[in-house]
């Protein structure tokens, strides 16, 4: 016995759970719920749809390539039962969970930062174009241009004394 | 996700029960299925298929891409100008989900992503009586 992958989702079918759809060329799809089973039926790309986890890898939403994920195969040779390979399996299921997790998490909070730089970007460019809500654009001109005409005649006035 | 799928009016003959389209025993083939056909030695079958009364034009004019047959020739031609084949041969251009893909994503394996598949249209024989 074995938990399987939905086709649709990729999320675990576990025995008894889902549907399978065998096609009439002998190929077997399993999906976990009828949800999965009518989106196939619609003929809808796994690829293209966003919830599902084949959506979320070919898109970069997630850690794609990584030793952490080589783990986990479908194995199709038996191995006997010996307690201590069991036992040193499970550690090691644990550690390298662990591990993924870890890394999963690193990936996403990097991926988060390009989005807070775009949003900053977009902030400083908002203020940009709407500053003249903030300031009026010709305000404090009037006081400006009095204090310029203040120092030209002050300047004149003492070029006149250096003259006389 | 972009544009909605929908091409013409909601009206139309075909969409009124749509859960009928979706039934096994009206089930159409599967892009994948498609990608097998399109195999030189196949491909080559199913367009010169022997005289049978039973199908739409005696099997004589058929559509790799979008497996259907056609009355005649005429308009197996009209049809490779048309939107619905057009947009066949777009999704036709990646190569087709399988279920090792969704085990993969599922966290067996890296990602690998699509090879694209270059496809064109069928060449026509024109044969002028």
């Amino acid at each position: 016995m074995r938990i399987e992958k939905c086709y649709f989702c990729s999320g675990p079918v576990y025995p008894g759970h889902g549907v399978m759809f065998v096609r009439n060329d002998c190929k077997a799809f399993r999906f976990c719920r009828s949800k999965c089973h009518k989106n196939f039926k619609k003929k809808r790309n796994p690829r293209k749809t966003r919830w599902t986890k084949a959506f979320r890898k070919a898109s970069g939403k997630e850690l794609t390539v990584d030793n952490s994920l080589e783990f986990e195969k479908r194995r199709c040779i038996p191995v006997k039962y010996n307690r201590n390979l069991w036992d040193k399996t499970v550690e090691a299921m644990k550690r390298v969970e662990e591990i993924k997790q870890k890394r999963q998490a690193r990936f996403i909070m990097n991926r988060l930062k390009k989005g807070k730089q775009l949003e900053k970007e977009e902030a400083i460019n908002e203020v940009k174009k709407n500053i003249h809500l903030i300031k009026a654009p010709h305000a404090g001109k009037a006081k400006q241009m009095e204090d310029k005409m203040v120092q030209m005649l002050k300047e004149d006035i003492e070029m006149g004394d250096e003259d006389n | 996700m972009g544009k909605s799928k929908q091409t013409g009016n909601h009206k139309s003959d075909k969409k009124k029960n749509i859960a009928k389209t979706w039934k096994t025993k009206r089930r159409t083939k599967d892009l994948d299925q498609i990608h097998a056909d399109m195999k030189p030695e196949v491909a080559a079958k199913l367009l010169h298929q022997e005289v049978d009364y039973d199908v739409t034009g005696c099997a004589q004019h058929y559509c790799l891409h979008c497996a259907r047959y056609f009355v005649d020739m005429k308009s197996l031609k009209e049809h490779f100008k048309s939107k619905v084949h057009k947009k066949r041969l777009k999704q036709l251009r990646e190569e087709p989900y399988t279920q090792a893909e969704a085990e993969r994503a599922a966290g067996m394996g890296s990602y690998v992503p699509p090879k694209i598949v270059e496809v064109k249209t069928q060449t026509v024989e024109e044969d002028m009586d």
